[in-house]
């Protein structure tokens, strides 16, 4: 695109465009987790998360990059994820943390 | 009233919304006879104005009935469309004057002015009353009762409606930084209300914190997330304008994400914050009931912990929204326990 010509990138490519329909592969997700719509983004999944020490891993945030429709955005962040659940034990929703990255994570393009 | 019989008491009662309603019903159980006062034709406040009440959707003609009911008694009288502008005190009397002259006697007063919503018009940047797609929740009530019509075509499909919470509350420039408390559980109610109009509807609340103080309040918002799968957004709109096909575009930043965002709506709703209805001014031994200016506090209680419905002089008295936000639950109770005050004070038990 333009910007990147004088070695920048343009603004727009970090504003979330909510007019884009969700991808079938979000509502797949959400539709076989249901419990991914109680979240509160509290953040205590990623607190908790040893992963999130040395990667971006932040579980809130997957889950906001699903409901926003950012697909890119969840394949590259869910691979980070060892699974041992720990965040799931702390989430004061209930979420089902890690069946929710395993969805996540087989999110094809 | 000049005949009256020195054995009963007259209270005078200003403002008949579920406050005032709820004082006139118990101090006239309690041989006391009420001066009821309203600046409308009707009883019923701001409740006369809403469609369903949270948190348990019931509808809001269910309780304005039981409250109406409670004063058809024949030691309640209603003074409609009467603006009480001063009250003043002398030998004892209480003594209520409105803008139009009448003077009105008493032997105590209860004041119940509640509150007025925030003028929308004063958030430029959200567009209110030049985009007729921007209404507010107090607009939003009227259009559930049938009152007034959709600002867009409600037979179109995917259509797509924003919320805005804290408008005119918690803000600095507005002169307000109180939260108005009921507004959040509001943005729920109305939120799950119209995707019960329109399933099809995506419905974006835009919040700053979720204060779902209320019993029940916090499940409502899990269920608003779960059941009708409304999306909440962390972050404040920062602006409203209009779109290529006529309809609503609106920025705001998903916080969360540290990301601006953009998206189209066919209909955006303020949650106008409460503000008082009145501005208390002491005056050469009068108290003057004017109108709010920018700023202006609610009524403040002489002990927030042990006098909360008193007000600087014995046989004054304050309850409901007047004091600041409150819920409708609330109010009643407020009204109540002020209706013992009341009584004790004409029992000689508190001076
Ligand atoms: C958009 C919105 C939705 C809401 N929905 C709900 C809900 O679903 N459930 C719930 O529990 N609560 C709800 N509330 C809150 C509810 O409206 C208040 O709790 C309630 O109305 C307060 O009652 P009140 O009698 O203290 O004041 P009001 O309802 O404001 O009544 C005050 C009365 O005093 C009169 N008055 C004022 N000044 C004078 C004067 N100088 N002289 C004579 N008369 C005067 C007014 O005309 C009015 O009739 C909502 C609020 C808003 C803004
Ligand atoms: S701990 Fe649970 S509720 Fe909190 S952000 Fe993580 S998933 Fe959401
Ligand atoms: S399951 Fe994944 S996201 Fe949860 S704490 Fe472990 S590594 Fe972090
Ligand atoms: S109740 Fe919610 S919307 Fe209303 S002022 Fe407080 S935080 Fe804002």
């Amino acid at each position: 695109m333009a910007g990147t010509k004088f070695g920048f990138f343009d603004a727009n490519v970090r504003s979330i465009n909510l007019d884009v329909e969700t991808p079938e592969t979000i509502e797949g997700v959400l539709h076989r987790e249901p419990s991914l719509l109680k979240c509160i983004g509290c953040g205590n999944c990623a607190a908790m998360c040893t992963a999130g020490h040395f990667t971006d891993l932040r579980f809130y945030r997957l889950n906001l990059y699903l409901k926003r429709g950012l697909v890119n955005e969840i394949r590259k962040e869910a691979q980070n994820c060892m699974l041992c659940g720990k965040c799931q034990l702390t989430c004061p929703r209930g979420v089902n943390i890690r069946h929710a990255i395993l969805l996540m994570s087989s999110i094809r393009p | 009233m000049s005949q009256k019989n020195n054995n009963i008491k007259q209270v005078a009662i200003i403002g008949a919304g579920p406050a005032g309603l709820q004082a006139a019903t118990v101090l006239s159980q309690n041989q006391v006879q009420v001066l009821l006062i309203d600046k409308q034709a009707k009883t019923g406040g701001h409740l006369e104005k809403w469609s369903h009440l949270f948190p348990d959707s019931r509808p809001s003609n269910e309780i304005l009935k039981v409250l109406q009911q409670g004063i058809q008694k024949e030691n309640i009288q209603f003074f409609k469309n009467k603006r009480v502008s001063k009250i003043s005190k002398s030998n004892g009397q209480w003594e209520l004057g409105t803008d139009d002259g009448l003077v009105i006697n008493s032997d105590a007063v209860v004041i119940a002015t509640g509150f007025n919503t925030f003028d929308a018009h004063q958030k430029e940047e959200y567009g209110y009353g030049i985009y007729p797609a921007v209404v507010t929740s107090e607009n939003l009530e009227s259009i559930f009762k049938g009152e007034t019509t959709w600002p867009f075509n409600s037979s179109g499909k995917d259509l797509r409606f924003g919320i805005v919470h804290c408008v005119g509350s918690r803000d600095a420039k507005c002169g307000n930084l109180y939260c108005s408390k009921v507004c959040c559980v509001t943005a729920v109610k109305q939120a799950i209300e119209l995707k019960k109009k329109f399933p099809g509807a995506t419905v974006y609340c835009f919040y700053m914190d979720m204060r779902m103080f209320g019993t029940g309040y916090e499940e409502l918002y899990q269920e608003a997330q779960t059941k009708y799968n409304i999306q909440f957004i962390r972050g404040r709109l920062s602006e409203a304008s209009p779109s290529q096909d006529n309809r609503l575009q609106v920025k705001a930043e998903d916080t969360l994400l540290g990301r601006p965002a953009k998206l189209t709506l066919d209909m955006l709703v303020l949650m106008v914050g409460m503000i008082p209805a009145v501005s208390l001014e002491m005056k050469n031994d009068a108290v003057y009931l004017n109108q709010p200016a920018y700023g202006s506090s609610f009524i403040t209680p002489d002990d927030v912990f042990l006098k909360m419905n008193h007000h600087q002089q014995a046989g004054l008295f304050i309850t409901g929204a007047c004091k600041g936000p409150a819920s409708i639950p609330e109010v009643l109770q407020d009204a109540k326990a002020t209706s013992i005050e009341v009584l004790n004070y004409f029992n000689n038990k508190i001076k």
